[in-house]
């Protein structure tokens, strides 16, 4: 299937200020995809870039095919749901919603008759007589959703749709977003700066860093095969080792560990990633083993991170399931170990 | 009394008094001489002396035709001119020059502004030598002593006011209701008249219910402009508490220019809330 939305090369500076640099990425008909990044990164600029209210330095825009960059924000046939919702506070929720269709030429009768479809899809049909300003904000959110869903756009653009909610509205609101994607499939761009809301939302997982795209790929994709330094230490808890690549063209770890070594993506030295749920407990003397010391104990309840730092001065994290065992304490010395096949080797970032 | 209400109605106390005693007394005393006559009499004559006679209604008439007017022109120019304050002046300096040259003109006196005008108009005025060196006209135009003259004199003073109401309205409009608007296929065209403007009505009608006032009630303008051959409400007022000394008459004229002037804004004041509250 051709791609819906083809961003070649894009590049923004403000001033001195490089905020994209270079983005090449591809959005799928229906898919879901995340952009996720640290604040400052670029995201909102991309975004705004796509819908048209900023304007790249360079590169090209293809929606279906069509070189959209020339086109002004009215004419881009994509939709977007702003983070504070940007509801126009004189109008009542069901004009909001029918704001849309009018102005692109629907009757005032045809109109009122899409924004009232839309306002029961997200579940407010009752509620179209009241203003903005007397709904709570996950009302809101819904309301700023359907106006945004009222003109069915293949592409809709979401900048932290859910960060002003609080966290239970919001679990409950990823998945009706979710499923309302799948329902009407249309093609969501959905920026958040919170990895598990990527993880639980997205099909595809855009990781930028610093005006650039680090990573894309499915959530498990970012997790266990991270392509460089900076996604593996923003996507979730990790332990990194340095490698040093040997004549053999073997990686060797920087780890006490006698004899590991690993096929090494390519020439260079690196760093490896071992997440803390691959480290686990064992009896002392089994072989390859990890002698430490316990600096820290942070029990979450479902499980339990041991902040620990081994003999020659490394600090590792390792995590446990459950609560962790009575006899553990700040001072106890532990024996470690780890399948070495879950280590990934992150190459020479290209 | 409650312990609790001494303190705040102490430090009410002082501008209570105040009110009363620079705005209620002064328009009390206004009233009550219409009221009367020459007797200290109670009587309603005063007000059929007024509303009675045909010139009267003329002068009413001349009263707020030329601050409708006024307002109007003033909406129609400090709008753009707001827009272009607001919204297109990058450079944060000019836009400093602009709201001084945009206010100092307040704090300079009305009379020796109209003064000005009154060269700037006159039959040999800059305005009239430009317009016949420039050949766009061929006899000189009378502007000095017509309605035309007097409207463009208080626009140039009012003015400020419209601008400065509307330019606050449109620097606290937030810029992603515009944005909204655009993502949603309006061109700006239609942004400006189904998002901005309903926005910044609030705005608008403040501006229009000072103006407004401020022109109902001048004085020095139209005195100076008039050339002598018209007249509004206040400079027949004027003449009845300086020359004529009728306090009674003079008062029933001001409470007729007093009570017309509050229909108008109450009127203005509807439109505001009914349309533009946001
Ligand atoms: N109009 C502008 N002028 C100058 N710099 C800008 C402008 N807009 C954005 N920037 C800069 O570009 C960078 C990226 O901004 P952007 O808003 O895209 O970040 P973001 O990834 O959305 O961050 P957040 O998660 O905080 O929303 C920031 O450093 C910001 O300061
Ligand atoms: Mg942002």
């Amino acid at each position: 299937m051709p791609a819906l939305l083809n961003i070649e090369a894009v590049s923004k500076r403000f001033g001195a200020f490089t905020a994209l640099r270079d983005i090449h990425l591809h959005i799928g008909q229906r898919e879901f995809v995340a952009l996720l990044g640290p604040s400052g990164c670029g995201k909102t600029t991309l975004l705004r870039t796509i819908a048209g209210f900023s304007h790249p330095d360079s590169g090209r825009l293809l929606m279906d095919g069509q070189d959209i960059g020339p086109l002004p924000p009215y004419r881009r046939p994509l939709n977007t749901v702003f983070q504070n919702y940007a509801l126009f506070p004189h109008m009542t929720v069901q004009e909001n919603v029918a704001y849309g269709p009018r102005r692109q030429g629907a009757s005032r009768r045809e109109a009122g008759e899409r924004a009232r479809e839309a306002l029961t899809l997200v579940g407010l049909e009752d509620l179209g007589e009241r203003y903005p300003r007397e709904m709570s904000g996950g009302q809101q959110q819904r309301v700023a959703l359907a106006r945004a869903i009222v003109n069915r756009p293949k592409l809709l653009l979401l900048d932290e749709p859910l960060s002003a909610l609080d966290l239970k509205l919001r679990k409950r609101m990823q998945l009706e977003l979710k499923h309302l994607q799948e329902k009407l499939g249309i093609a969501f761009v959905f920026v958040t700066h919170d990895q598990e809301e990527a993880m639980t939302m997205a099909d595809r997982i855009v990781v930028m860093n610093a005006g650039r795209i680090e990573q894309v790929g499915s959530a498990t994709e970012i997790y266990s095969t991270p392509a460089s330094r900076f996604v593996a230490e923003f996507i979730g808890d990790a332990n990194l080792v340095d490698y040093r690549v040997d004549a053999q063209g073997r990686a060797r770890l920087a780890l006490p560990v006698a004899d590991l070594t690993l096929p090494a993506p390519d020439a260079s030295d690196g760093v490896a990633v071992l997440r803390p749920e691959h480290l686990r407990l064992v009896d002392a003397g089994e072989p390859g083993q990890l002698r430490a010391q316990v600096r820290d104990i942070v029990t979450v309840g479902s499980h339990t991170l041991l902040h620990v730092e081994t003999d020659d001065g490394m600090r590792l994290v390792a995590r446990t399931p459950g609560l962790p065992e009575a006899h553990l304490g700040v001072g106890s010395r532990v024996a470690l170990g780890f399948d070495p096949a879950r280590l990934h080797l992150i190459g020479t970032p290209r | 009394m409650n312990r609790g209400l001494r303190m705040p109605l102490a430090m009410l106390a002082a501008p209570l008094a105040f009110f009363v005693a620079f705005f209620l007394a002064p328009l009390a005393v206004v009233i009550l001489a219409s009221l009367s006559d020459t007797a200290n009499a109670w009587t309603l004559e005063q007000y059929v002396r007024v509303l009675a006679d045909r010139y009267h209604w003329e002068v009413i008439l001349v009263t707020f035709r030329i601050a409708c007017l006024t307002t109007l022109v003033s909406l129609l120019l400090g709008y753009p001119l707001a827009w272009y304050l607001t919204r297109m002046v990058r450079w944060r300096a000019w836009r400093r020059v602009c709201v001084i040259l945009l206010v100092v003109p307040m704090f300079t006196s009305n009379i020796v502004r109209s003064f000005g005008w009154m060269v700037l108009l006159g039959r040999k005025g800059l305005l009239n030598q430009t317009l016949l060196d420039g050949g766009l006209i061929d006899r000189p135009l009378r502007l000095l002593g017509t309605e035309t003259g007097i409207l463009i004199g208080m626009v140039y003073v009012l003015l400020p006011f419209m601008v400065l109401a509307i330019g606050n309205a449109l620097s606290r409009l937030d810029a992603s209701h515009e944005l909204a608007s655009a993502d949603l296929g309006a061109p700006p065209r239609a942004t400006f008249f189904h998002v901005i403007l309903p926005l910044t009505l609030p705005g608008v009608i403040s501006g229009c219910i000072m103006v407004f006032t401020l022109a109902v009630s001048a004085y020095v303008t139209p005195a100076l402009l008039s050339g002598g051959r018209i007249s509004v409400l206040s400079m027949l007022i004027f003449q009845q508490y300086s020359s004529v000394f009728d306090f009674h008459y003079g008062g029933a004229l001001s409470v007729v220019l007093l009570i017309f002037t509050l229909v108008m804004v109450g009127f203005a004041g509807r439109i505001g809330r009914t349309r533009g509250d946001a």
